[in-house]
């Protein structure tokens, strides 16, 4: 009982930040259509920004999400106005993206190798090897701190995210994009500057991601294929551009891997994922929270 | 999967017809096919008469006829029905995997198995098809990916086939200064067997009715196309000599391992060869490889063995997805200035 207490406990800290990871994709794709497959790839930008700090200048991983997100931010609105004007309105929109968000993959990841060798890193800063111990009975419950600060930073932000999107006008213009374009157009939004604001809010959060990842997974620069694949199996799972979807698909899939990693042993863990990922597409491939994907 | 006459064999399909086009148009392809061919059969004698490092040379032969294989047997599914996967590496693996087991059990030789390889990897090809194909669009190039990540995730686990350390092969008894020609001769029955279909495809009503579903789906399917059938078979289809190859390739490098197969910058290079070169034509695909191949070899050459050149790659990419979305073959017919030995549809 308490072991499965256990399980259930580092899964959904897990989840946190798998969701914060999947809250810019799915923001993405439901903003402007681009599956970005290149977002795990900046991901690991971030994280190799965060870990240079870290080691040159002892800043803290955590804190290094103000150095990150605007670099991302700003990094996100200059590549979408270089990539994604030029292939509007061109045939078979969606799949342009996903081939020019590889091809942007494909170079980030040579130039992360190139500078940092394919070693495995990670920052560890003191809180990497803590944990809180509950007693109960005569065993105990653990809770490792980094996770536990990494899960309260990005509940955090994706708490910010929602004032962001629900509150603000600029928010509210993001969502009206999101759910029709071209009346959103109509009404006198301009839908390419919202476009790439939303951009740069999803690399914004790729970039908090990445300071949060610095210190709970090993990374190396060919590491993001492996989460893409995983981020888009719970994008998939909650339905592309929901982030409500996005955050619940990241909590029952971490949720599931730690009980497969459990009883299976950690290779297996993400077989949850792609398991689940072909299911979704199987049965409902429009997720739980999507509107049917359309080409 | 009986209401498939035409599909099960798109080599017997009824030929679509040609457009008319000039006979000078027509020797000078011809011309050129012969040309190419002979070059092709000939190459290991040139090879060793003119360069010293001889099987250097033939082991680039043995890598260009491979990819040009695999960029080929891609475009059935991802140029002319449209369907981008990101998974085809599978089938490579697969073809690899099966033509090792059989050689470490049974002593087979992989040049003798390497259709049976390939016939796996149909058979595979079939099952993830009615899978995968239930998608569209992004969705998916994304069950593909998932797909390319289960397999790697069972062939890590699997120890009956090594696991993540893989298994080693016996290596291939022959007399050392002819030791790569056996396996160029193969690779070579690759390559050319494969344009040789993606031509024949290109040419069958089956061809036509992926045409169809790339331009509109729905349409496609209005108009009597049985979709689902022909995506399938298409999908199918393309894994046959990727199979094959990828048994012939397991061989030249004597041992298997997963990420020597299933990882994703394989399956992103024989995308990226197929769309530089000309998605849905016959002649981009290999236009393409030879490209990319020539660009990898100068860049070696250049900056040594570096993680710049899958940046090279990237970049070249963008560039065409930006301004020639159809690649060099189909920029060239757009603009009508395909030399016409090109002009293998």
């Amino acid at each position: 009982m308490i072991s499965l207490l256990q399980v259930l406990i580092l899964g959904l800290l897990l989840g946190g930040v798998y969701a914060l990871m999947a809250s810019g994709l799915t923001l993405l794709f439901g903003v402007m259509r681009i599956v970005n497959l290149a977002h795990a790839a900046l991901i690991l930008v971030a994280a190799y920004i965060t870990l240079l700090l870290f080691d040159r200048f002892g800043l803290d991983p955590i804190l290094s999400a103000l150095v990150t997100m605007p670099v991302m931010f700003g990094l996100g609105v200059g590549l979408y106005l270089l990539l994604f004007p030029r292939i509007e309105g061109s045939h078979r929109y969606v799949e342009m993206t996903v081939l020019l968000t590889f091809g942007v993959a494909l170079i980030v990841e040579g130039l992360l190798a190139f500078i940092f060798t394919g070693i495995f890193r990670q920052a560890r800063p003191g809180y990497v090897m803590d944990a809180f111990r509950f007693p109960i009975g005569d065993s105990q419950l653990f809770v490792p701190t980094g996770q536990l600060y990494a899960m309260a930073v990005s509940l955090t932000l994706l708490a910010g995210l929602w004032v962001f999107l629900q509150l603000t006008r600029t928010g509210r213009a993001i969502r009206a994009t999101t759910q029709n374009r071209a009346a959103a157009q109509i009404v006198g939004i301009n839908v390419r500057r919202i476009s790439a604001l939303a951009f740069g809010v999803g690399l914004a959060l790729a970039g908090a991601s990445g300071s949060l990842v610095s210190f709970i997974f090993p990374f190396f620069p060919s590491k993001h294929w492996q989460w893409i694949a995983l981020m888009l199996a719970l994008i998939v799972l909650g339905g592309m551009g929901s982030i409500k979807g996005a955050v619940l698909g990241a909590l029952i899939l971490a949720v599931a891997a730690a009980f497969v990693s459990d009883t299976f042993g950690a290779t297996w863990s993400p077989i949850a994922f792609y398991l689940a990922l072909f299911l979704i597409l199987l049965v409902r491939p429009q997720g739980f929270f999507g509107a049917k994907m359309r080409l | 999967m009986s209401d498939l006459p035409i599909v099960e064999n798109p080599v017997e399909a009824e030929t679509v017809p040609e457009e008319p086009q000039p006979a000078s148009g027509r020797t000078a392809r011809r011309v050129a096919v012969i040309v190419i061919l002979t070059l092709v059969l000939l190459f290991p004698l040139i090879a060793r008469s003119v360069f010293p490092s001889y099987n250097y040379v033939m082991q680039l032969g043995i890598v260009l006829l491979m990819w040009i294989a695999m960029s080929s047997s891609w475009n059935i599914i991802g140029g002319f029905a449209g369907y981008i996967s990101l998974g085809h590496a599978v089938f490579y693996a697969i073809g690899g995997y099966v033509s090792g087991m059989i050689l470490i059990h049974w002593g087979l030789s992989p040049f003798l198995t390497a259709p049976l390889a390939g016939l796996a990897a149909v058979a595979f090809g079939v099952v993830a098809g009615l899978i995968t194909l239930r998608t569209r669009g992004p969705a998916f190039i994304i069950s593909t990916i998932a797909l390319l990540f289960l397999t790697l995730l069972f062939l890590d686990n699997w120890e009956f086939v090594g696991g993540t350390d893989g298994v080693n092969l016996p290596l291939a008894s022959f007399p050392v200064e002819w030791l790569k020609a056996p396996f160029y001769y193969a690779m070579a029955l690759g390559a050319i067997g494969s344009v040789y279909l993606s031509h024949r495809v290109a040419h069958s009503k089956f061809g036509l009715g992926l045409r169809a579903i790339s331009q509109d789906e729905t349409k496609a399917e209005v108009a009597g196309i049985n979709t689902r059938a022909y995506k399938v078979t298409a999908f199918a289809l393309s894994a046959f000599f990727i199979g094959s190859v990828g048994a012939i390739w397991g061989y030249t490098l004597t041992y298997l391992r997963p990420v020597a197969f299933l990882a994703i910058a394989i399956a992103a290079r024989m995308v990226l060869m197929a769309i530089i070169g000309g998605r849905g034509t016959v002649a981009g695909p290999v236009v393409g490889a030879v490209l990319i191949f020539a660009v990898d070899e100068f860049a070696v050459r250049q900056f040594g063995e570096t993680s710049l050149n899958i940046v090279v790659v990237g970049v070249l990419l963008l560039v065409v997805l930006l301004f020639f979305p159809l690649g060099v073959v189909g920029s060239l017919r757009n603009s009508g200035r395909l030399p016409a030995f090109l002009d293998w549809d």
